[in-house]
């Protein structure tokens, strides 16, 4: 039998954002912490990230059509406590409200957020991106998914997209500012070479788990995924921004080639979620 | 309560459909939404080959994936260990249809729902006697009953033949083949 994928791409753009949207929240909170003086990128981070969690969950909406048709059955996801998308609502309502709570104060500008609503978006966040990997990996028919490896790859792909997003935004309103954050670019260039690291050991992990796996290892780096893996995902999404990083810091910022940075992650981010989703090859019955 | 099981014996299928066009006509199902799916596997070392079918439908799982992932509780386990689904608390998420292990949840393209095999048999126990996939089959290759009787025709025939779940432990499958 050829197997179809069960999620496409509206899924994979749901959890690309999602994670988007955690990512690009801490992303604000440590450029308050760490470069104070840039307001500007600040704000561009919590503008960010509710927008993108509320577009990824109308995304999900639009996927679901049992819902979409009778949107009163959405009050039903909250009734199965033991069902990762269960929990996935519950974290995603937590953070757009903290987030969009966040917003608006800075918005207002009367009053500075409170710390504590500061840190449940934060956790929140992480925790949003943890889901999105979570919420594969409790599924067992797919070896690809079904790891503990998993969840963590998408939280590192999600502060990265996160901050790319947050960076990229800052390069277009207020470039100036994102000139002398020395220190973040630090931050936003390990995590590419972290996720590197991760990608190498799910694939080899994935590989030696069971033929279902091996299978799905093979058809994102020799099959059909095989030139949006490595161009897509390696290449522009991984390698290349972190050339651009390593040469941010040595020979001083180049505005063109940062955002060339940026949307290549943004690009391989998207991709890690749609090539994962349908790479996946079922567990092998007969 | 009774335990509701199936034996499908492989050996007697010979790939007809019959039991899909009698699932379609019972449950009044659209032309895309097949309950049961055929698996055609060969079998030996050349010249000795044959070839197997194999029709799969929901294994109404004790244990079943779909059930613990449905994030509305539209998907549940009801009287009779059947899994059943309710259409209207199904948002059509399609987790369920990701976390089974053996690909038998269909969308149904009007309602975007899923939904599968029901084992309709038990709620027609009024009139027919079986569900229609098992009375259809023209080689008697089905045999549906209560597993937790021994003396049921069931549990009688997956004794004498030794018929096993089709992925061994993979979830506690309440489908017997004989292969």
């Amino acid at each position: 039998m050829t197997f179809v994928p069960v999620w496409g791409g509206i899924i994979a753009c749901y959890l690309f954002l999602a994670g988007l949207g955690g990512g690009a929240f801490i992303t604000a909170s440590l450029v308050k912490r760490m470069h104070p003086e840039a307001t500007g990128v600040v704000r561009v981070g919590r503008v960010i990230a509710p927008i993108v969690v509320i577009v990824g969950l109308c995304l999900l909406m639009v996927d679901a059509r049992g819902g979409l048709y009778n949107p009163l059955r959405f009050v039903f996801l909250l009734t199965n406590p033991g069902s990762v998308m269960t929990w996935g609502v519950v974290i995603l309502a937590v953070f757009v409200l903290a987030a969009l709570i966040v917003l608006l104060m800075d918005l207002i500008g009367k009053n500075e957020a409170p710390a504590w609503l500061v840190w449940v978006g934060n956790v929140f966040g992480i925790l949003t991106a943890a889901y999105t990997g979570v919420l594969l990996g409790v599924v067992n028919t797919f070896p690809l998914w079904n790891n503990a490896l998993l969840p963590v790859l998408f939280i590192v792909s999600a502060l990265s997209t996160g901050m790319a997003a947050v960076m990229l935004g800052g390069l277009i309103t207020c470039p100036e500012q994102v000139k002398g954050m020395v220190d973040l670019t630090k931050v936003h260039l390990v995590l590419p070479a972290i996720e590197i690291v991760l990608f190498f050991f799910l694939l080899f992990i994935v590989a030696h788990v069971s033929t279902a796996g091996a299978a799905s290892v093979a058809a994102m780096v020799s099959g059909g995924y095989a030139l949006a893996f490595w161009v897509g995902i390696m290449a522009v999404g991984l390698v290349i921004p972190l050339v651009i990083e390593i040469r941010a810091l040595r020979s001083g910022d180049n505005r063109g080639l940062a955002i060339a940075g940026d949307v290549g992650v943004l690009i391989g981010g998207y991709l890690v979620r749609y090539i994962i989703i349908v790479a996946a090859l079922p567990v092998v019955l007969l | 309560m009774a335990r509701y099981g199936m034996l499908i014996n492989t050996k007697k299928c010979i790939g007809c459909y019959t039991c899909l066009v009698a699932c379609h006509r019972q449950n009044n199902l659209l032309p895309t939404e097949n309950f049961i799916r055929f698996e055609e596997r060969e079998t030996g070392t050349y010249p000795n080959v044959g070839v197997e079918n194999i029709p799969l439908q929901c294994m109404h799982c004790e244990d079943a994936p779909c059930a613990a992932v449905c994030p509305t509780g539209a998907t549940y386990i009801g009287p009779g260990g059947v899994v059943a689904v309710e259409e209207g608390r199904c948002i059509g998420c399609k987790y369920c249809m990701a976390a089974c292990p053996y690909q038998v949840r269909v969308v149904n393209e009007s309602t975007g729902t899923v939904d599968k095999c029901r084992f309709c048999t038990v709620t027609a126990t009024d009139g027919t006697k079986t569900c229609s996939c098992v009375e259809a089959c023209l080689t008697g290759a089905r045999t549906f009953g209560d597993l937790d009787d021994p003396e049921s025709d069931v549990s009688k025939a997956i004794v004498e033949l030794n018929a096993k779940p089709i992925a061994g432990d993979l979830t506690k499958a309440k489908i017997f083949y004989v292969r």
